[in-house]
């Protein structure tokens, strides 16, 4: 074994892409990597999100505070938002995060003036940076295009209005949950079935039936034809066991056998819409390589983590 | 073949129950119809109304003439009374007001009580004229919302919004001097019952308490050494009771033997009492009355002449006052005895014929109608009483003005309104008149969730004292069912004494008697009057007794009771008349007293409902009300005497042929409050207790409240789902970080930051704007922004008030407010207020640091006295931090341990992260199955998008989902059966070594938040008296090191730090001490020493340190003449 390395190259095979939801497989490496990888994702990528609001007039039924967290959770589109400052090492606004580097500007002024209830949605968000825009979810396909109107902020009745002016930052998910760019990021181990043919020959056609019913998910199915158990959808399997107990129940212990591999992965990255899911993993790669650099850095000298603004940041913000 | 057969029977049972499920007809609608048409505290607004529309009116009319003493042709007669619309008379106009506006401007939500008056006035020359005046007001009458004199009656939702009212709201309760009060349903022994019970030496009692219009007694008799006495307060000793018997007319012995019973027994238990009569020498009746009337109880004043006769008055009037005596016939009375004597023997043969103080049917519910009634009966006769003085005096003035009129002493009185208002404000009923001394019978309504409110205002509050150590009226009892809720009831001192009210009981008013007696007579029942001693208990005959009245006695009990039922049911009388065949005290009971707790049962013939499909469909169609039910003799209503004559299958198919009633719905045995937990019949009983106790303790305002994805039939009949009370969260069965033991749970930070436990904390600041005696008037004042202080006043309006919307913090003024330095003396109205000295009275707010409060509202309002009052709420939004209090439904509470970031939360391969962690441990000892039922169920609804329903006792019927279902349902979606998840470690990625037990459980947060508890103190206020630091978090006070701490430090040698913690951090004193006297000396600033001033020198003086308490001590000491010296030695 003489060319034998330990030494792996993961890679990625992509399934499913969408805008907003991705799905794709990585070998060739261990859980804590893949961990990694999740968990960068939902706390350290950063996005744009509405981080102080200036409520000019509020005769709504909801208070300030409330309306101003409503509008903190909305995602805006943070396509750029990497290559965003922080407003907190942002040189041109000494760090108070108004300007056009850190920051962007939203406008809201909604009143009611008709007797029907006026559905102030993030679409009456008018903002100032056209990059930065509240997440359009109208799918028109789905949706008549008047109806699906964004995301409801408040409701107001005649005579109601609702003026502010909002600032939105960059941040990243670690400090509040709306600059978390992900719905849904989560992996699963890729299972290995092996279906003992012989013993499975052995069961009726019956007692098959009960053993492939006994999955909650469709993970195995008769084939019509020959009669004989296939597996139809091995990720389906949750490592729920029922198949194992209901095969050690019929007596028939050792008819399957199931593992998880261990270096292989099935992810599936929901996003928010504030960026492309398939832009969600690569930004996310991006971060964490810049954290391994900066921990690379660090080694060298403590002062050069200045030089790397942002990442300096990560290193001393955690 | 073994177990195949197992399962095939299995099947076969459940599609059996399944199918005897489906032909039961589903009589729940009835539930929700029976609200609708009673209402959840519908006890209290009819037991109001029935005092709006008829028990005032009896009132008034039984006390309707005054008539003076002095000239008897100058009266006032009260001709007609009634209530008229909320109001209240601003500078002289009447004007309508709202509940709201009350709550707002802190005044009574009151209605004048308006009466017709026919009176005579004298002219200028003593001429009278009859006179008559309508709608006069005599005073003010708080009055109930939603009763049928609020102006919100009969309003529907859209009107109820208009008034600022909640539609949910529902009423029951008044609104004095702003604040909202609740008259408790006060519990009682029932009135005019013969109740048998042994005392504290275990001799057998008899007692009655009578109460009638005229006087309230109690009569006693009691069997002491095998002999009978007769105690009553009127008399000094104990009466033979053959005394008794022999002044009210029965002389014979033979006929008082007949008369309690043929039985040889009974005459030998009553021997001795005849004995002890004869040993007296005592035959007649007038012997006896002389022997009476030398035990009556003299009392110090009144008129002698008065006192002749007094024994046989009080025969008449106070003993066994509610049995008539007409025309001096005391032979109803002898009667009466009779049947006591009776049943004390039987309860001395027998031990079971003891009555059961405790048994609810012995029990009377005193509503906040009767207990109004009883108040303005009070004050009414008592206005009377001083307007007739008042009239006297006047008239009896020999040189009085010429016009007189009687009215202006009657009219626009403060005596009632004034009473009314204190008593309900206060809750102290104190009424001399009916002997009532009771305290804390109206609460502050607890707004603090909806839930909370709706259980105050069914809560039965008891007779005893708390403090008593009985076990007896703690325990449940077996009558309860039904009535009262089993579960819903305090922990600790009033435990079991606390009652309250089940879902469908309806607390009885009083019914008019006369009809029904006359009906009684009518059915054949046999007149006491022309019975003989002898046929009073002949076999084969029960004695007939309305409301503890022995009419007579019937020969056919049975075929009496059944046309009795047959009247009720077909509506010719009164739906709540109960009739109870008592077949061992050989006794027809029959009821139409008020207070009595009774509910609806379906009538079944022979085991087989009355009800049918049809009538379920046309009460869905809305053809059929629940009255109509009610009028066809399909349901009616029980009290829970009459339940013992009946026979009550739970279910339909229960039936035996001898059933005779069916249960409308299981789950109404329990209360509004019991209702809201899911599965409570799978939970350890004291769990459903402990998170009853809870639900008033939830919490102010929810951001983001949910309703529960598990509900109950009853949650949806109160309406809980549209005022929920916490959140669904997704909760993981798990142990993890270990800062989840001891009930904590971890949470998750981004539910938190999604705005999970998020709540509003609203509170209330307000200023007055004084008016003085002296006419001077505090005032507001626009804030000097330029001055010094100007970053206090930031928020303040050019008003001087705070504005709403404003970021408050502490230290800001909110009010800026002055007052005058002179406030007392004489009017100067001619002053000008610009000479007046003002000092600041600037309110400053003080709150939680570094909180971001906001004026949330500011409301300005006259008060009672014409003040400018000005109201501010403050609101604060607060996010569950470490240390908040959570609790489920199944009363497990915890605080939050620990906040976690979601991304090293446990995660499910489908996504799925949990809000919460709690710890496994939290159920093995508790037994709350059904929080875990909850979890499963919560689960199945999300996945299937249904809400599932875990009424109590609710899977036969229906209206619970049963685990197997549930299962199905999570199988079906791809989940285990069993409600388990296989997770990942959020930290390494790796799978968690077992299952997660993990699903969305409903939670709640309880208003114990750190914020509100959290204190720490460096140095701070003192006390002036001994200088040791304040005590309490409210005012920013010290932790004390007690006397156990103390002892610990001791025990460890720790002398320095208990030195440190005594004195240097407590209240050091430096004192100087003469080494000769050893008494305390001074320092004198001048000489720049100390002196002993007992001395006269400063020689001998030392200084040394102690505790400031030390030296007040030792000066207390002196200024009694004790002389405490100090020995001074070099340490």
């Amino acid at each position: 074994m003489e060319g034998m390395s330990y030494q792996r190259f993961p890679k990625v095979k992509i399934r499913e892409l969408k805008d907003d939801y991705a799905k794709f497989e990585l070998r060739d490496t261990d859980a804590s990597v893949a961990n990694a990888l999740r968990r960068v994702m939902i706390a350290e990528v950063p996005t744009v999100a509405i981080d102080l609001v200036e409520i000019e007039v509020n005769s709504s039924v909801l208070n300030d505070e409330f309306i101003a967290h409503r509008l903190g959770l909305i995602p805006l589109t943070s396509e750029n938002a990497m290559s965003m400052r922080f407003s907190r090492d942002c040189d041109a606004c000494d760090g108070d995060g108004q300007c056009e580097y850190c920051s962007v500007e939203f406008h809201l002024n909604a009143k009611c003036r008709t007797d029907q209830t006026l559905d102030v949605t993030s679409k009456d968000l008018i903002s100032a940076d056209h990059r930065v825009t509240p997440v359009d979810f109208g799918d028109p396909a789905a949706y008549d295009g008047d109806q699906q109107r964004g995301i409801i902020i408040v409701k107001l009745r005649r005579g109601q209005e609702l003026r502010l002016r909002a600032i939105a930052r960059k941040g990243i998910g670690k400090d509040h949950a709306k600059w978390s760019p992900a719905a849904t990021v989560t992996f699963m181990y890729e299972p290995e079935i092996h279906i003992n043919d012989e013993m499975m020959e052995n069961l009726t056609l019956e007692e098959k039936k009960a053993w492939v019913e006994s999955s909650p998910t469709k993970v195995f199915d008769i084939d019509p034809n020959t009669g004989q158990v296939v597996v139809v959808d091995r990720e389906a399997y949750t490592y729920d066991d029922e198949v194992l107990k209901k095969a050690e129940a019929m007596g028939k212990p050792g008819l399957v056998e199931i593992y998880a591999k261990e270096d292989s992965f099935i992810f599936t990255v929901e996003s928010t819409g504030a960026i492309k899911a398939s832009q969600l993993v690569l930004n996310a790669i991006e971060v964490l390589k810049q954290k391994l650099d900066a921990v690379r850095l660090s080694e060298d000298t403590v002062e050069a983590d200045d030089q790397f603004g942002e990442l300096g940041a990560h290193m001393r913000g955690g | 073949m073994g177990p195949m057969q197992v399962d095939e029977q299995d099947v076969d049972d459940k599609q059996k129950r399944a199918a005897s499920v489906k032909s039961a007809v589903d009589k729940f609608q009835l539930v929700p119809e029976f609200l609708k048409v009673r209402g959840l505290v519908k006890q209290h607004l009819d037991s109001f109304n029935y005092f709006i529309n008829t028990g005032i009116k009896k009132i008034v009319r039984a006390n309707d003439r005054l008539v003076s003493t002095v000239d008897p042709s100058i009266y006032v007669w009260f001709k007609d009374v009634r209530i008229g619309q909320p109001s209240e008379i601003v500078s002289g106009v009447s004007e309508k007001i709202t509940p709201q506006m009350c709550r707002l401007s802190d005044t009574t939500y009151y209605a004048p009580i308006l009466v017709d008056i026919e009176y005579t006035t004298l002219g200028s020359r003593s001429e009278k004229t009859i006179m008559q005046k309508k709608n006069a007001t005599i005073g003010k009458m708080p009055i109930m919302l939603r009763s049928c004199c609020c102006v919100l009656y009969g309003k529907d939702e859209a009107e109820l919004g208009r008034l600022g009212e909640c539609p949910l709201d529902p009423g029951g309760y008044f609104i004095i001097k702003g604040t909202e009060k609740v008259l408790l349903i006060q519990e009682q022994l029932s009135k005019n019952r013969i109740i048998i019970d042994t005392d504290k030496k275990g001799n057998i009692n008899a007692s009655v308490t009578s109460s009638t219009e005229l006087v309230k007694s109690k009569t006693v008799i009691q069997m002491e050494k095998g002999k009978v006495y007769l105690i009553l307060n009127q008399f000094v000793k104990k009466i033979p009771i053959m005394v008794v018997l022999k002044a009210m007319g029965m002389e014979s012995d033979q006929e008082v033997v007949q008369m309690v019973g043929r039985d040889p027994r009974f005459s030998a238990l009553l021997l001795p009492s005849i004995e002890e009569c004869a040993s007296l020498d005592i035959y007649t009746r007038e012997k006896a009355s002389e022997f009476l009337e030398g035990k009556v109880k003299r009392s110090t004043f009144g008129s002698p002449s008065n006192q002749e006769g007094r024994a046989l008055a009080i025969l008449r009037d106070v003993f066994l006052a509610n049995v008539p005596v007409s025309n001096n016939n005391f032979r109803p009375k002898c009667l009466y005895v009779g049947v006591m004597l009776r049943r004390m023997m039987e309860a001395m043969l027998n031990k079971d014929a003891m009555d059961d103080k405790d048994y609810v049917g012995n029990k009377r519910l005193e509503l906040s109608g009767q207990l109004v009634s009883l108040l303005f009966e009070d004050l009414f006769k008592t206005l009377i009483t001083e307007a007739q003085k008042a009239i006297d005096i006047t008239l009896g003035r020999p040189s009085r003005a010429s016009r007189f009129d009687p009215t202006s002493s009657v009219l626009n009185k403060d005596i009632i309104t004034h009473g009314l208002r204190r008593t309900l404000s206060t809750g102290n009923f104190d009424v001399k008149r009916f002997k009532m001394h009771r305290k804390g019978m109206t609460q502050v309504l607890a707004r603090l969730s909806f839930i909370g409110s709706l259980g105050h205002m069914t809560r039965i509050s008891p007779q005893f004292e708390k403090s008593r150590k009985v076990s007896g009226p703690r325990a449940l009892q077996p009558s309860q069912w039904g009535m009262l809720c089993p579960c819903d009831t305090p922990e600790g001192e009033a435990c079991g004494l606390v009652k309250n009210l089940a879902l469908m009981t309806h607390v009885t008013t009083d019914e008019e008697e006369g009809p029904l007696i006359s009906l009684c007579y009518c059915l054949g029942v046999e007149d006491l009057e022309v019975l003989s001693a002898e046929e009073l208990h002949t076999p084969y005959s029960f004695l007939v007794i309305f409301n503890g009245l022995i009419l007579g006695k019937h020969r056919r009990p049975q075929h009496f009771s059944n046309v009795m039922r047959k009247l009720r049911r077909a509506g010719k009388i009164g739906e709540f008349v109960s009739i109870f065949v008592h077949e061992k005290q050989r006794c027809v009971y029959i009821a139409s007293d008020g207070g009595r707790v009774c509910r609806p049962l379906v009538i079944a013939d022979k085991g087989i409902s009355r009800i049918k499909e049809h009538h379920m469909k046309e009460l869905l169609d809305g053809v059929r009300t629940f009255d109509d039910f009610l009028r066809d003799g399909l349901i009616e209503y029980l009290d829970v005497n009459e339940e013992n004559n009946a026979l009550i299958a739970l279910y339909e198919g229960e039936g035996t042929p001898d059933t005779t009633h069916i249960e409308i719905e299981p789950f109404t045995i329990l209360g509004v409050c019991a209702g809201l937990i899911p599965y409570p019949h799978h939970n350890q009983s004291p769990r459903n207790t402990y998170q009853l106790c809870r639900m008033d303790t939830l919490l102010y305002l929810l951001v983001y409240p949910q309703r529960p994805l598990l509900t109950t039939r009853t949650i949806e009949l109160v309406g809980y789902d549209k005022l929920g009370a916490g959140q669904n969260a997704t909760v993981a069965v798990m142990s993890y970080s270990g800062y989840d033991i001891e009930d904590a749970i971890v949470m998750n930070k981004s539910s938190l930051d999604r705005g999970f436990g998020r709540c509003i904390v609203l509170k209330k600041y307000s200023a007055i704007r004084q008016k003085y005696e002296n006419g001077a008037l505090d005032r507001i004042l626009r804030p000097d922004r330029t001055g010094p202080g100007a970053e206090r006043v930031q928020i303040l309006d050019d008003d001087g008030i705070a504005s709403p919307g404003e970021i408050i913090r502490p230290n800001d003024i909110y009010v800026n407010k002055e007052t005058p330095l002179e406030t007392g003396g004489p009017i100067n109205s001619s002053a000008d207020p610009k000479d007046c000295k003002y000092r600041s009275a600037k309110q400053t707010y003080k709150g939680p640091e570094g909180e971001t409060c906001v004026v949330d509202r500011v409301a300005l309002c006259a008060d009672e006295l014409s003040n400018l009052s000005i109201k501010l709420i403050i609101r604060h939004t607060r996010r569950p931090e470490v240390g908040d209090k959570f609790s489920s439904r199944h009363g497990q509470k915890g605080v939050c341990g620990t906040i976690i970031q979601q991304e090293d939360f446990p995660f499910s391969e489908r996504g799925i992260c949990p809000d919460l962690i709690m710890n496994p441990h939290g159920f093995p000892s508790r037994m709350t199955v059904g929080k875990m039922i909850e979890l499963l169920g919560g689960k199945a609804g999300v996945s299937c998008g249904r809400f599932h329903y875990g009424s109590a006792f609710g899977e036969p019927s229906g209206h619970a989902d049963r685990v197997e279902t549930i299962s199905e349902t999570l199988v079906k979606h791809g989940f285990s059966y069993s409600g388990k998840d296989f997770l990942y470690s959020g930290i390494t990625g790796s799978p968690l070594q077992a299952y997660i037990f993990m699903g969305p459980i409903y939670y709640q947060k309880l208003k114990h938040m750190v914020l509100d508890k959290m204190h720490a103190r460096g140095s701070g206020p003192r006390v002036m008296l001994t200088r040791q630091p304040t005590e309490g978090r409210a005012r920013n006070g010290g932790l004390r090191v007690g006397e156990m701490e103390r002892d610990c430090l001791i025990a460890y040698g720790a002398s320095m730090l208990i030195f440190e913690r005594l004195m240097i951090s407590s209240d050091p004193f430096e004192v100087q001490v003469c080494r000769v006297c050893g008494l305390l000396g001074y320092y004198n600033h001048k000489l720049k020493a100390g002196i002993c001033s007992t001395c006269k020198n400063g020689n001998n003086i030392s200084t040394m340190k102690l505790p400031y308490a030390c030296k007040l001590l030792i000066q207390e000491l002196q200024s009694m003449n004790i002389v405490p010296r100090l020995k001074l030695a070099e340490a």
